[in-house]
């Protein structure tokens, strides 16, 4: 038995001829929280789908406390507190009974923590849920999961609706549950956010994945940023290798260099006078904008 | 200033249009043909004075006239009176309908999903996206009624000439006025969309009370306070009076003008109502996958509850009168399948019990029918819970999908038995009270007769079930059926080839009569039990075993 909180392996997933995912592997340790990011129609929630059991596996699969996602879905499900990208409610039902349905679904329930959650998200528990907006139906999911006791939490674009400060007490929580040690999966568009609290990223793509590791990890496949300033001008620095993205400004020039090539960039630039040099990591945006900039697969 | 409030109306009822173009196209087609097949229709059962006088004869008591409205020009019962005394109320009914939808729509609808607020936007008028939509209303209303006046003025039959023709189309477009205002009035006094159609509807209900209390003590002061008392005063085909249309068409004005008042002073997608805060925590009773079931079924299943028993109430009112009444009309002993041939050979009460145990028949089976609709729609509830992606929320959580899926099953298997037995009982009540000790049905008779459909209704959950479990995305075979089943049931005897009757299981009952004598014929109702119950299973396992279908 594996010692993963969640495993994914060679997952397919087909919707008739259309693959929507194709061989994803992904891991998930306990404690740790992975960001998984692609973008719109990359095959997030349809991961997040099969590893719930509401879809079936074409091929492959995915495991959860080591069990099989489809047949123990019950059995994982109760362990589990998950917010869906596009959270649908009753509307004749009021916020405050749809926490205690979804809490009493899955088990216990404190209220205590409920109170809290109520307060720190700022949701009236008295309105019908006809009357929430999209980012009022989140705090109903994210209140009804946070206050679960889960040991992993699934978050699908958890703060697509959040205006800053919500998402900001969203990150609180997730933290709170990171030194419980709790497991998360976030899905997110927003870079920040996973920046903040992801250990691990997995990057996702067309149905497959097209990167992951640690956030260090994956800067080192990609282009550090540079800004120089030199006596002379320098010759044909855009056509040395693994240079890109050359622009000079006010006798300042900014561009990027493959990782690999930092070292030759830098002796040869070295020769013109260097006045001035900054460097920068890739944030994840480029990072993940790199990606996405490249025609095809 | 005034323009300005208004400003570019006419765009905005541009816009209306196209968007009704398929909707309210359909609902008037609908109006206009469904008048156009029932007046000869009806000219045909009733073809002569005798006929109609005896017809209106046995409708003139208190019970008849508080639920189809007074019988006008009974001295001289052309098929023009007849028509206009036994359609106009329930056409008016009819109309309002859609114009409640239609106002609605446009106005609170609109301003609930954000649409208002982007015409705001554009350089319209404030009020002028509710001015756009009561002009529409206006227009589609006079269409409906111009259409239904020519339509049964073209028809030529006998004593339905011009002038009532379009008396009786000036009073559609007229109560379809009030019933738009009113939609209007409650889409600015409460804040929500469901709020304002329900509201509007139960005014449909109490007016059709005010006007049934009226009625009933012939008090004509109390009959036309409500809308749908003082259509009726038209007369249509009889007097064909002006005014009461005039006085409709004033108070749709006049009601209007309030709710353009109302708008004008209040905010953006507020309500004058404010919403009623709603309970902070769930019940003990919601916290379980049963309990959200039965919450999202509980109001549909009460008010089918209470309809049941109304319908069955309603067809025993005609009890005391009945073996007359049909035993004089081929037509209507054909239709409800009184077998005449064995008719003559028979003594004159013996004739009467088989008219009555063949109503008997022809009503259970009617009733039988309209059952099937709660029962397939409770069922059907998982599918559009599935669709919106609301069953994820329970799914995703420690809830078993059989488990889930049962509980739905579980209510339609226990509903389909107390819908038998409320209208069984509603007419058993009412049919005593009215006929006393004439009354024909014995009350053990008609529970048999109603409980003998039960192994048909259990085909039909099977049968959704079934669909829903297997085929997610052809839901839509399930209404088929539901149509096939109906109308071999209703005309199959006549019309229908053998192998529609076989897939028909309502046509396995036999035919049960309500009286005395009545033998059940077991087999074919165990054999029904027994694909009920197969059909279930294989849909609960179906179901446990796919995709879940948001689409
Ligand atoms: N039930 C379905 N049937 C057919 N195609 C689907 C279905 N669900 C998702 N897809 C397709 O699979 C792809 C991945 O979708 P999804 O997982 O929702 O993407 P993401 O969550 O990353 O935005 C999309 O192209 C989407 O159109
Ligand atoms: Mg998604």
């Amino acid at each position: 038995m594996s010692n993963y909180t969640l495993e994914i392996t060679n997952l397919t997933k087909k919707f008739g001829k259309f693959t929507a995912l194709d061989n994803v592997n992904a891991t998930l340790e306990k404690g740790e929280v992975l960001g998984y990011i692609g973008p719109n129609g990359a095959g997030k929630t349809t991961t997040i789908r099969v590893m719930l059991g509401i879809l079936k596996a074409t091929s492959g699969g995915a495991k959860v406390f080591g069990m099989d996602s489809w047949r123990d879905a019950v059995e994982i499900h109760k362990k589990i507190a998950y917010v869906p990208g596009d959270v649908t409610l009753w509307p004749n039902m009021t916020g405050g009974e749809v926490i205690d349905l979804f809490v009493a679904l899955r088990g216990k329930h404190d209220k205590e923590r409920r109170k809290k959650l109520l307060e720190m998200f700022d949701l009236d528990p008295t309105k019908k849920c006809r009357t929430y907006s999209k980012g009022n139906r989140q705090k109903v999911a994210l209140i009804a999961a946070f206050a679960s006791d889960a040991e992993l939490f699934i978050l699908d674009e958890p703060t697509s609706g959040l205006d800053p400060l919500m998402g900001h007490h969203f990150q609180q929580c997730v933290l709170e549950q990171k030194n419980l040690g709790k497991s998360v999966l976030l899905s997110s568009h927003i870079m920040s956010e996973v920046e903040q609290l992801c250990d691990q990223v997995c990057i996702i793509k067309n149905g497959k994945i097209v990167d992951t590791g640690t956030l260090d990890s994956l800067r080192h496949l990609t282009r550090v940023n540079m800004k120089i300033e030199t006596v002379k001008p320098i010759e044909n620095l855009a056509t040395l290798e693994g240079v890109h993205d050359v622009i000079e400004e006010r006798g300042e020039v900014d561009f990027k260099v493959d990782y690999l090539n930092v070292g030759a960039v830098v002796e040869y630039i070295a020769k013109y006078g260097v006045k001035k040099l900054e460097s920068a990591p890739p944030t994840l945006e480029e990072l993940f904008m790199s990606h996405y900039d490249t025609k095809g697969v | 200033m005034l323009r300005g409030t208004f400003a570019n109306s006419f765009t905005v009822v541009k816009f209306i249009f196209r968007r009704e173009r398929i909707v309210t196209t359909a609902w008037i087609l609908a109006l206009v043909l469904f008048t156009m097949g029932v007046a000869p229709a009806m000219a045909n059962m009733f073809p002569d004075m005798a006929s109609r006088s005896q017809f209106a004869a046995s409708f003139n008591n208190p019970i008849m006239i508080a639920m189809m409205g007074p019988i006008y020009g009974a001295d001289n019962y052309t098929a023009g009176a007849m028509y206009g005394g036994m359609m106009l109320l329930w056409y008016a009914m009819a109309v309002a309908i859609m114009n409640i939808f239609f106002v609605v729509r446009h106005t609170r609808a609109d301003e609930q999903a954000g649409r208002v607020e982007v015409v705001r936007s554009l350089p319209t008028g404030r009020l002028a996206n509710l001015n756009a939509t009561m002009i529409s209303a206006l227009i589609i209303n006079v269409v409906l009624g111009l259409l239904t006046g020519l339509g049964l003025a073209v028809l030529g039959i006998e004593d339905m000439g011009f002038a009532g023709s379009m008396a009786y189309g000036a009073a559609t477009a007229a109560i379809g006025l009030v019933f738009a205002s009113i939609a209007a009035l409650f889409s600015q006094i409460t804040s929500n969309a469901s709020g304002a159609t329900g509201l509007s509807f139960v005014s449909i209900g109490v007016f059709y009370m005010i006007r049934a209390a009226g009625d009933m003590q012939g008090n004509e002061i109390i009959s036309c306070i409500s809308p749908l008392g003082l259509v009726l005063r038209t007369q249509a085909y009889v007097q064909n009076n002006i005014w009461p249309s005039l006085v409709l068409f004033a108070t749709a004005i006049v009601i209007s003008a309030v709710a353009y008042k109302l708008n004008s002073i209040r905010d953006l997608g507020q309500g004058f109502v404010a919403a009623r805060p709603g309970r902070a925590t769930a019940s003990p009773l919601l916290k379980s996958s049963f309990g959200l079931t039965w919450r999202l079924l509980r109001n549909m299943l009460i008010i089918w509850a209470v309809v049941m028993f109304i319908l069955g109430a309603s067809y025993a009112t005609v009890i005391g009168d009945i073996s007359s009444f049909i035993g004089d009309s081929p037509e209507y002993m054909e239709v409800i399948g009184v077998p005449v041939d064995q008719l003559a050979a028979l003594s004159e009460a013996d004739q009467a019990k088989l008219i009555v145990d063949s109503f008997g028949t022809f009503v259970t089976l009617m009733m039988t029918i309209v059952a099937i609709v709660p029962l397939i729609n409770a069922i059907m509830k998982l599918r559009s819970e599935e669709r919106d992606g609301r069953a994820e929320n329970v799914l995703t959580r420690a809830v078993r999908r059989c488990r889930y899926m049962s509980g739905f099953v579980i209510l339609a298997y226990v509903f389909s038995v107390i819908i038998q037995f409320l209208t069984a009982s509603g007419l058993y009540v009412v049919a005593t009270s009215v006929a006393g000790d004439a009354n024909p049905f014995t009350y053990t008779g008609l529970l048999q007769a109603f409980f003998a459909f039960l192994p048909a209704l259990w085909v039909m959950i099977g049968f959704t079930v079934l669909v829903v479990g297997l085929l997610p995305k052809a839901t839509t075979i399930v209404w088929a059926y539901f149509g096939v089943v109906a109308f071999t049931s209703f005309m199959g005897r006549l019309v229908m080839p053998d192998w529609m009757l076989n897939i028909t299981p309502l046509h396995f009952v036999s035919q049960p009569q309500p009286m005395q004598d009545f033998v059940i014929d077991y087999t074919p109702l165990i054999i029904m039990t027994g694909i009920a119950a197969v059909l279930t299973a294989i849909g609960i396992i179906s179901y446990s075993k796919r995709d879940m279908i948001t689409s």
